[in-house]
């Protein structure tokens, strides 16, 4: 009997002693957190979905918990390897055709087998103009020159691209598949709310901005092969709960409340591992961080000043003291573990002297005074790559901005400002989705006004090459050129920090920060 | 109370709520920040699907013509989409609007309960022991932040004493059928009292923290006006007609010492309704101001118009009630 019914609430409100009342009302809310439950996995996540239709967000949040309601034709392993999941495989007809072949009997959560019907649906959906109710989908860009889906029979589709895109199938991990039938049935806009996938769960309620609350789906297929154990969950039910701030996040695994949590920042690290209850858990991020500078006016147009600031920048200690041991250290634009890197590149080393040498070759032997922009998240970090930078010469004053205000600013054509703390992440862990926005003459991301057209070229080159090795070839060409020029400070790729039950098993964390929850059980 | 009276207040809230419409429409408008740039963040994206997007959102329509359409819309009770959430903002804050409201109810009780009762007693035993206790704890509790006393709850309650939960407004196990959003009350009528036990255990921390250092202002309201009034003739005469000392102090000194009170908590709860952030943040709170600063740091224009501008509503009916309260209190007051 749980402590609810020991404490009958009707009784208490029928007693006349209102003092008495208060007393067991006290005991009964401190005492009676609810019944009992059965197996289930919890997490204490930093944000709630946007929406639960898979098209129309462009938020890793929101992909992190849809994806355990919708699988998609391939996912990703922990080791960011491409695999089949709703497809048995995908295979390249020529440079601008793709085949899936789907696995037979894979059920929607209604009941409903998904064919190659429902796969043309979810991708005509993605790709053309005002398919949702009027609205176009905001992924639409995740799947560059996909012109058009054709079924070929019932198990069985074929994308069509417009022009050679090598990463294409890096891209299907974050598309998930949606009833035709359903989507037609309850209209477009009901997919905000409502789930019908094929994923390991089926939604049960989403109480907005509070939890999330999903049970097993009993005729799961099983997931991914290459993912062993196949099977339906491990658990019959998953929470996620939405607890934005961060130390009531780590509190509340603490207390038991919560068996995964997220975004644990580096000062709980000590905490959680000292407790006994739980551990700290990490992959390797795909987000790399640097400091944009300038070059488009002096003094970061000479090339000296910007190698002198590389050198000034001692990151192992950076990363020791401030991201304690949490991060990698980069040489050039990609993450070690992307596609297209290789080591060979330039290595900046921490070396003071060397510094100041080269600073006063490009004729500022007294110095010179910049500002370095930053936004609030990352202040200390900036303050000290700051301090580094002045005792070499580089007096660097740091302003700290709100991001919305300050992506504009250095995005805009004409770059007004000296260097920019800042980030571009590549999900799929391809140079496409970082190297090109990033450093291309003029592209979106290109926040230090780089241009060096033979890059450009050899990124262009890279962009359709279906050659992996000539591919990759072509991305270290170019990255080698960036490393020589460094329109970067070069910083480092962090890691994604979680921390876990120390009672749960079957989940580690993957490059994509996702938590599918579909092998993970607690042990007793 | 004149139906003119009530006619005329309603009256006051059209100029008062095209004004806030306009100032925070312009402030949005005006305010840097790309809703596109930060919705596709760092994601792939040509020109052509930045600027369907743009289309999407209205965001290609001049800024005259933009708010022009917000109130032509509004006034038919179409808030527009919201640009992230991608639904109706109407939906987006009819889910949020009652939790808010729920903790600001019960936050105002518990701080009625505390201050009220103390502020009398200090004002009574002027210069005691229990004054000058009652001061440092006013002080105490009006200098504390709100997040610190949050966490320092939560390490205490739920971490060490497992006593309480750390967020949310109920365990996943009570499912609560929506008349009014407001769980508590919704579970109470429908008879649903184990619900409605584990709904308090879940509001209970959030609502202390807010509770409290409104509880210490209203406390030094409370006694400053008890003692304002137990200096009038009429108490004197009272005593002296023989009327006990607890029926002097309720019906005669307390009920007109409350009319600053009842103003001070009409103040404060139109605050706390769009100020209580971060106790909503620390306490994974699922409420309104929360959800209006993430539309704020997204530059998510129609779901921070529509909800700022609830927000104005309900301030201006709770000060639109507080009014009402005084001619209760004191028959005197004719509005």
């Amino acid at each position: 009997m749980t402590m609810n019914r020991l404490i009958d609430p009707a009784r208490i409100f029928r007693l006349r002693g209102a003092r008495l009342g208060c007393v067991l009302i006290a005991c009964g809310i401190v005492l009676a957190p609810g019944p009992a439950v059965a197996a289930e996995v919890r997490v204490g996540f930093t944000q709630d979905a946007l929406t639960l239709d898979p098209a129309n967000h462009r938020k890793r949040e929101t992909e992190t918990i849809i994806r355990n309601l919708y699988d998609g034709i391939m996912t990703q392993t922990s080791k960011s390897e491409v695999v089949p999941e709703l497809a048995e495989s995908v295979r390249q007809i020529d440079s601008l055709t793709y085949e899936a072949k789907l696995r037979k009997g894979v059920k929607f959560h209604s009941g409903d087998e998904m064919t190659a019907e429902d796969v043309k649906f979810t991708f005509d959906r993605l790709t053309r103009q005002k398919a949702m109710g009027g609205q176009t989908s905001p992924r639409q860009g995740l799947l560059g020159p996909l012109a058009s889906t054709e079924v070929v029979d019932t198990y069985t589709v074929r994308f069509k691209l417009k022009e050679p895109w090598p990463v294409f199938p890096r891209m299907l991990p974050v598309q998930e598949i949606v009833s035709k039938k359903f989507v037609e049935k309850v209209g477009s806009d009901a997919l905000a709310t409502q789930a019908n996938g094929t994923g390991p769960f089926k939604l049960v309620e989403w109480r907005r901005g509070d939890s999330i609350i999903m049970e097993r789906f009993a005729d799961y297929y099983g997931g991914a092969p290459a993912i062993p154990p196949a099977g339906a969950a491990r658990v019959d039910r998953v929470i996620f709960k939405i607890i934005p701030e961060n130390a009531s996040r780590m509190a509340a695994l603490m207390a038991g409340e919560v068996d995964i949590v997220n975004e644990v920042p580096v000062f709980a690290i000590n905490t959680i591992e000292r407790s006994g209850k739980a551990k700290v858990v990490k992959a390797n991020g795909t987000r790399t961080f640097f400091i944009a500078l300038n070059v488009t006016r002096p003094p970061f147009s000479d090339v000296r000043v910007r190698q002198a600031a590389n050198h000034a920048v001692d990151k192992k200690l950076l990363i020791d003291r401030l991201l304690g041991n949490t991060a990698t250290p980069v040489a050039g634009v990609l993450s070690p573990e992307s596609f297209g890197s290789k080591p060979g590149l330039k290595v900046y080393a921490y070396d003071p002297n060397r510094a100041k040498k080269l600073l006063a070759e490009a004729g500022y032997a007294k110095g010179i005074d910049v500002t370095l922009d930053v936004e609030g998240a990352f202040k200390d970090q900036a303050e000290a790559i700051a301090s580094m930078l002045t005792k070499v010469g580089i007096r660097t004053k740091v302003q700290v901005w709100e991001g919305a205000v300050l992506t504009p600013i250095w995005r805009a054509a004409k770059k007004e400002r000296d260097m920019y703390m800042n980030s571009w992440g590549s999900g799929a862990l391809d140079p496409t989705g970082i190297f090109v926005p990033t450093l291309k003459t003029k592209d979106r991301g290109n926040t230090s006004g780089y241009s060096n057209p033979q890059v450009d070229r050899l990124l262009d080159a890279a962009d359709t090459e279906i050659d992996r090795t000539k591919r990759a070839d072509l991305y270290h060409q170019a990255e080698k050129i960036v490393a020589a020029e460094a329109p970067w400070i070069f910083l480092w790729v962090p890691q994604d920090i979680y921390a876990v039950s120390k009672r749960l098993r079957g989940w580690e964390p993957g490059s994509d920060s996702r938590i599918n929850l579909h092998r993970a059980y607690l042990a007793n | 109370m004149r139906l003119g009276f009530i006619v005329e207040r309603l009256l006051q809230l059209i100029p008062v709520l095209i004004g806030i419409s306009l100032v925070v429409f312009l402030m949005m408008a005006l305010t840097p920040g790309d809703p596109v740039e930060i919705m596709l963040g760092d994601q792939l994206a040509t020109a052509e699907q930045k600027e369907s997007l743009r289309r999407d959102m209205g965001l290609d329509l001049p800024v005259a013509e933009r708010f022009a359409r917000f109130v032509k819309n509004a006034l038919g009770g179409d808030f527009g989409r919201s640009f992230f959430h991608r639904r109706p903002v109407a939906e987006v804050i009819a889910e949020r609007l009652p939790a808010t409201i729920e903790l600001t109810i019960v936050a105002m009780l518990i701080a009625l309960a505390v201050a009220i009762p103390l502020g009398v007693l200090a004002a009574v035993r002027r210069g005691s022991l229990i004054d000058k206790a009652a001061t440092v704890i006013s002080l105490v509790g009006v200098s504390m932040p709100g997040f610190w006393l949050g966490i320092m709850l939560i390490l205490l309650f739920a971490v060490h004493l497992g006593w309480m939960p750390v967020s949310g407004r109920i365990d996943y196990a009570f499912e609560v059928p929506r008349i009014t959003g407001m769980i508590l009350f919704d579970s109470l009528v429908q008879g649903r009292y184990a619900a409605f036990l584990n709904a308090l255990h879940h509001i209970l921390m959030p609502a202390v923290t807010l509770g409290l250092a409104m509880a210490a202002l209203l406390m030094r309201v409370t006694r400053t006006s008890m003692i304002e009034v137990l200096q009038q003739d009429y108490i004197v005469f009272a005593e002296a007609k023989g009327l006990s000392r607890a029926r002097v102090l309720v019906r005669h000194a307390l009920k007109n010492a409350l009319i600053p009170t009842v103003t001070v908590a009409a103040l404060e709860t139109g605050y706390l309704l769009g100020g209580n952030t971060i106790v909503e943040m620390v306490f994974g709170w699922p409420g309104l101001a929360r959800v209006i600063v993430e539309g704020i740091y997204s530059r998510d224009y129609p779901l921070v118009q529509a909800g700022v501008l609830v927000i104005a509503v309900i301030y201006v009916t709770v000060n639109f009630a507080a009014d009402v309260l005084y001619t209760l209190l004191n028959p005197r007051v004719k509005l």
